[in-house]
């Protein structure tokens, strides 16, 4: 248990802004850009929020391995790296996983209450998700 | 007068085309209706026929890209048999073909096809591998997948003649393509539905 403690995971915590980070590609509102940040950028973005007990060990671990995870199906610092098509199909199944509550996933809101999300803040994701869709509408799909 | 008799013989075609599919002969002459006269209908239909873009592909990614073509009516033809597990075998074994396939063997101008739509494709097909015992999911997966391959056979072609159906029932009458190997309509979206859809065109 002493020992396990000096193995410590990389942050995931890159410096400046990407150059695919989905700000680049379509408006964000900053109060959009502000949930987003809150509920989904700590496994979806470049930039992990670490509270204090994760950096005890195997909290950390089982952390790294959900960012790791969460990065690989959608991660917002690199969006502009997907092709036109991924990009709009994974904003309709982000709006898809918002609308029925799959995502923020609840272990994960169990422990950060300030990610889980009101249906009022849904709705205002959504909304957003709907405008980038309907301007994006015939581009990649 | 004229009108009249091409009505009446819309509807008296409406209706053996209804009865040949075994549906009751009660449906009316409505478009839902005209919509759903599935197979007998799709037969009797000329189809049009759509020439690939490209043509002289490099052997070796004609043969890799039927293989993920062979997956994917793999999927098509598991959903169709409401068989969540090997829509999933499917969904694994075209990740793995789609990892076979080389662009760098393609002409520019053929490799932005493939570049645009392989990375959509590849998510889609992992998640139909991952969501076994979860079909709607798979489902949805389905529905943007056929559009990625829909794109895919149009410039390449599919190793074989693929029929291209459509589905307007799905997702709440938003509707869904998908294609087939063959011409009679296998619907793979709505369970019990089978012959329920109708063929728009053949790709060479």
């Amino acid at each position: 248990m002493v020992i396990i403690q000096f193995i410590r995971p990389v942050k995931n915590q890159h410096p400046g802004k990407s150059a695919d980070d989905i700000t680049r590609l379509y408006p964000v509102p900053s109060p959009v850009l502000h949930l987003l940040q809150e509920a989904c950028y700590d496994c979806h973005s470049n930039y992990t929020r670490y509270p204090w007990y994760t950096n005890i060990q195997p909290v950390g671990w089982i952390m790294a391995a959900h960012t790791r995870d969460g990065k690989q199906e959608l991660n917002f610092s690199e969006y502009g790296s997907y092709s036109a098509k991924r990009q709009l199909n994974k904003l309709k199944r982000i709006r898809e996983q918002i609308a029925t509550n799959q995502m923020p996933l609840r272990s994960y809101t169990w422990m950060h209450a300030g990610a889980r999300l009101s249906n009022l803040q849904k709705k205002m994701i959504i909304h957003w998700i709907d405008d980038v869709l309907q301007a994006n509408k015939g581009t990649g799909y | 007068m004229k009108r009249t008799i091409l009505g009446v013989l819309a509807i008296a075609f409406l209706l053996a085309a209804c009865n040949n599919a075994g549906q009751p002969s009660q449906a009316g002459p409505d478009s839902v209706s005209q919509e759903h006269t599935s197979t007998a209908a799709a037969d009797s239909a000329p189809v049009t026929a759509l020439t690939p873009q490209f043509s002289g592909l490099d052997s070796k990614v004609a043969t890799s890209l039927k293989m993920v073509v062979d997956q994917y009516l793999h999927i098509k033809n598991g959903l169709a048999d409401d068989n969540s597990a090997d829509a999933a075998n499917g969904g694994r074994a075209m990740a793995e073909a789609l990892a076979g396939v080389n662009p760098s063997l393609l002409t520019p101008e053929q490799q932005k096809v493939f570049t645009d739509n392989a990375d959509d494709l590849k998510e889609h097909a992992e998640h139909i591998g991952k969501n076994e015992g979860n079909i709607a999911h798979q489902r949805e997966h389905f529905a943007a997948m056929s559009e990625d391959v829909y794109a895919l056979v149009k410039a390449y072609g599919g190793g074989r003649p693929l029929y291209h159906d459509y589905c307007p029932m799905y997702d709440n009458n938003k509707g869904a393509l998908w294609l087939s190997e063959e011409k009679n309509v296998k619907n793979p979206y709505m369970a019990g539905m089978t012959s329920c859809g109708s063929v728009k065109e053949m790709i060479k």
